[in-house]
């Protein structure tokens, strides 16, 4: 049943969100192929899906907090790297120690690679010792969409304005290998240093680099 | 277990065992690409750089990165392990096709792909050993999902002496991959940027658009275009616009943005597509960008200052200064009527720049790639204003009385109410002008030809008020009229003596010609220069002929001029044609085809290669580029004393389109390779894409 009701919201709040994206496109220049894609430097679409314990969270709702959404797909060589080498999980728990809001987005659709029930995701969350404020199931990819995330890893920081300060790769080396992790330069350690120093986000966009997100 | 299936494995695993040096991909699956270590030869010459190639076959489905992935994957790497004093270069990169993945755009390879690299060998590697390359080499396969799959490469040469023997299958593979691997681009590039949109702009005038059927940009870094969006094409006269959504990165379209042009041509037998290498810089002029008025002012300012110096240029000084010296032997004339003539004269200046600069614009419009002095690009008008400037310079030197007509002295000045001549004055030094640069000139004459017409034609303008302004000054203001020295002889000798510059002028025209139209051309432009001097005796001499007489003979003999010109417009192409071959097939020595050429080359036993070819075809100059330019193609054509023929079908001759046409084609690009020996033996027909490879054996058969 909870399932049905939480389906239901899902489909309204994409329907919702279609429409602002529609809206959007028709304020800025309108090239007929374009989705509204989030920029960097403009406000942050807003967004309402279901969080794994069936709750809605909106953007909306994390006025005056500092946002970082995490594109995922945990068969995802790329994520893997990240997980197994320990190195998402501890920018979760920095991030959330300092009041950081932690949004993880799953927008694989049913039966592809990713794709992962609230239950399976909760499960994943444990094992694999993740601290995201929340997980969102996006299974329409409305919200993966809007927000242009072509790739698992795949960042976004909004700052406590709602303005988009950073979008890309979570950092500078673009490969599957473990040792990699060591000694890059981390993007989204840097945008909230940038932010928490109250400067300009030095690096505000960067290519993304992993897997394709697996939209349906 | 069926026993089919289990049959089926073994065979597999037979086909596995038994296949070339396979090396497949660690872990318990099956992998997606198999790769391989090939070389385009069989052993190492120390010291030699040869190629070797990484090989990816790809399962079908899956598909490997390009050097850009696009919007997501990764680029295939090795990781080498090579003996001592080894060097290896970067992957060479075949052009990749586009791969829609979702609302990702990736560019990459499917079934398979070649990369070519390159390897330096140290020079005291001792014949008789082996040597062996090694690497990991690591890629991503995707499909719908990715997968990374790593290997280990090796590969094991002996190290030869002398030229090493070539390796049948690796030397095909890399062949074949370097057809696909972008040629540095011919063409200049440039893009402006709005909040946008990106516009990509290459000068590649003279392609025909129907013969085009795909264009599209491949940038080498991802951010500066959106690889989603649609790539707006157009090609017209003056080459290939692409408009196309900007990227995510910002700052990328304030930085050269580089990449691969890829342009598919449809030739008689098909499509074929192209890569090119190039860098487009921003033009700082995009649409958003209107010129800043700083660099407007700074531009119209050099102007001035060049049409300043021009005055001092030897084609123009002489005019100026008989036309200074007017004013000495006027110094009591009314003050009005001097500022008038004055006036007249800039008019005429400004009049004729303005002439001259809307024609060049107007051209530039059409794509013609034109600067100042573009008439001087033809070798008639070079001709002409040589025979001005000696007619000019016999006026000064005293043989002819027309200068009051050409230079507008003193008595003509007062006498001409009508200040036509003054005006024509302008027009004169205007012409006299252009083959004359002057410092300061350059930098503005190319801001103005990067500009919109408007603002193009206003910094010409200034060019010749700066020209005209000394004479316009000194009639303006009586003041400045004092510092002229007062009338006497001298001017005689002075102005016997500016004559010099002109004939100097003259002289240099006529090389210039020489260059143009080889020696038909000066010898016209020489024949002209003693019909003048002829023309002026008459004029002058023949003190007892009646005036009638005088003057019919001297329009007779003027009127042979036109005549000269005429016939070395026509015998131009030949001269030109002869003096050397065009800079882009430096190394074979073209001649220009005609069939009576072919048969004498034929008649005396040469074999005999016959380039059909146009400016606008793609295909032909990747051709030029990539194989007919080559040293080794060249060593193959002396060693065989083939005569190397261009048949130049840019304006569709019709003696070149029947001989297409026996040769059973209807366009370009043809290569025909006609045998040594009995005339009538049919020509070898090259494929239309070459390398060096098929040339060298084709030459090497006959």
């Amino acid at each position: 049943m909870s399932t049905h009701d939480s389906t239901r919201r899902t489909f309204l709040a994409g329907t919702t969100l279609a429409g602002l994206a529609a809206l959007s496109i028709r304020g800025l220049t309108p090239p007929a192929w374009a989705a509204a894609v989030a920029k960097v430097g403009e406000a942050a679409p807003a967004f309402a899906i279901d969080a794994t314990t069936g709750k809605g969270v909106s953007l909306a709702d994390q006025r005056g907090k500092l946002v970082v959404l995490e594109w995922t797909n945990h068969d995802c060589p790329y994520v893997r790297k990240h997980y197994e080498t320990g190195n998402m999980q501890a920018l979760q728990k920095e991030t959330t120690a300092q009041g950081v809001v932690w949004l993880t987005v799953i927008s694989s659709s049913p039966g592809t690679q990713g794709y992962v029930t609230a239950k399976q995701a909760d499960e994943l969350t444990t094992s694999r010792k993740a601290s995201p404020t929340s997980v969102l199931l996006d299974p329409t990819g409305v919200a993966g969409k809007v927000y242009g995330a072509t790739n698992t890893p795949h960042m976004y920081l909004i700052d406590k304005n709602g303005l988009l300060v950073y979008a890309g790769a979570i950092d500078d080396r673009p490969t599957t290998r473990r040792a990699d992790v060591q000694g890059a330069q981390n993007y989204v350690r840097a945008a909230l240093e940038d932010v928490a120093a109250g400067r300009a986000v030095r690096t505000p966009a960067t290519r993304a680099y992993g897997c394709t997100v697996k939209y349906a | 277990m069926s026993l089919r299936s289990a049959l089926a494995m073994l065979l597999c695993a037979l086909a596995t065992t038994l296949s070339p040096r396979p090396v497949t991909a660690q872990g318990t699956e099956a992998p997606r690409v198999r790769v391989e270590l090939v070389s385009e030869v069989a052993g190492i010459a120390p010291g030699q750089t040869f190629w070797v190639a990484l090989q990816q076959r790809i399962a079908p489905g899956w598909h490997t990165y390009w050097m850009n992935p696009g919007d997501s994957g990764e680029a295939p790497r090795i990781e080498w392990s090579l003996p001592p004093g080894f060097t290896v270069g970067e992957f060479a990169w075949p052009l990749p096709d586009r791969i829609r993945v979702g609302s990702a755009m990736t560019y990459g390879y499917s079934e398979s792909v070649v990369l070519p690299i390159s390897v330096t060998p140290p020079a005291d590697l001792v014949p008789g050993t082996r040597v062996t390359l090694k690497g990991q080499a690591g890629w991503l396969v995707c499909e719908e999902i990715c997968i990374p799959e790593e290997a280990p490469l090796a590969l094991t040469l002996p190290v030869v002496r002398g030229a090493p023997a070539v390796d049948a299958r690796g030397a095909a593979l890399i062949e074949a991959a370097r057809r696909s691997i972008p040629t540095q681009s011919p063409w200049r590039a440039s893009f402006a940027a709005t909040p946008q949109d990106v516009t990509l702009m290459v000068d590649a005038p003279g392609l025909a658009a129907d013969r085009i059927s795909e264009v599209w940009f491949y940038p080498a870094r991802w951010g500066a275009i959106d690889l989603t969006a649609p790539q707006r094409v157009r090609v017209d006269a003056a080459g290939i616009t692409i408009d196309v959504a900007r990227g995510r990165l910002t700052e990328a379209a304030a930085a050269p943005i580089e990449g691969v042009l890829a342009v598919a041509e449809r030739l008689d037998g098909g499509t074929v597509r192209h890569g090119f290498s190039m860098t487009a810089s921003p033009t700082g002029l995009g649409v958003t960008k209107p010129t800043s008025l700083a660099s407007l002012l700074s531009a119209l300012g050099l102007a001035l200052a060049g049409g300043l110096v021009l005055n001092l240029m030897p084609c123009v000084l002489p005019v100026l200064s008989i036309k200074a010296l007017g004013l000495v032997q006027l110094a009591g004339a009314r003050a009005a009527t001097l500022a008038r003539h004055g006036l007249a004269y800039t008019a005429g200046v400004l009049v004729s720049f303005a002439i001259v600069a809307g024609a060049l614009i107007a051209l530039r419009a059409t794509g013609e790639r034109l600067g100042w002095g573009f008439q001087l690009q033809s070798p008639a008008f070079v001709t002409l204003l040589a025979w001005l400037f000696f007619t000019m310079a016999l006026s000064l030197s005293g043989a002819i009385v027309v200068s009051t007509r050409f230079t507008g002295a003193g008595q003509a000045l007062a006498a001409r109410p009508g200040h036509v001549g003054s005006f024509a004055t302008g027009a004169l030094a205007t012409v006299a002008a252009t083959p004359c640069t002057a410092p300061f000139m350059g930098a503005a004459v190319g801001f103005a030809l990067a500009q919109p017409w408007p603002t193009a034609l206003l910094v010409f303008e200034a060019l010749g008020l700066g020209l005209a302004l000394p004479y316009l000054l000194l009639t303006l203001v009586p003041a400045w009229r004092r510092l002229l020295p007062k009338p006497g002889p001298w001017m005689t000798r002075l102005k016997q003596l500016l004559a010099f510059p002109l004939y100097a002028s003259a002289a240099w025209l006529v090389w210039v010609v020489s260059q143009q139209a080889g020696p038909h051309g000066v010898g016209a432009a020489l024949a002209g220069v003693v019909l003048i001097a002829f023309a002026s005796w008459l004029h002058q001499s023949l003190g007892g002929v009646r005036a009638l007489w005088r003057r019919v003979a001297t329009v007779a003999v003027v009127a042979v001029l036109p005549a000269l010109i005429v016939g070395m417009v026509a015998l131009a192409p030949l001269g030109a044609g002869a003096r050397s071959a065009p800079p882009a097939n430096e190394g074979l020595g073209w001649e220009p085809f005609s069939p009576e050429r072919l048969a004498a080359a034929r008649a005396s036993g040469k074999p005999v290669f016959v380039n059909f070819t146009a400016a606008w075809c793609v295909t032909c100059l990747v051709n030029e580029r990539v194989a007919l330019r080559s040293s080794a193609v060249a060593d193959a054509f002396a060693k065989k004393g083939v005569v190397a023929l261009k048949a130049d079908w840019t304006a569709r001759d019709p003696m070149i389109s029947r001989i297409l046409g026996s040769l059973g084609r209807s366009g370009v690009p043809l290569y025909a390779l006609y045998p040594p020996g009995s005339p009538s033996t049919a020509p070898t027909l090259l494929p239309q894409l070459l390398t060096e490879g098929t040339v060298i054996e084709a030459i090497d058969k006959i």
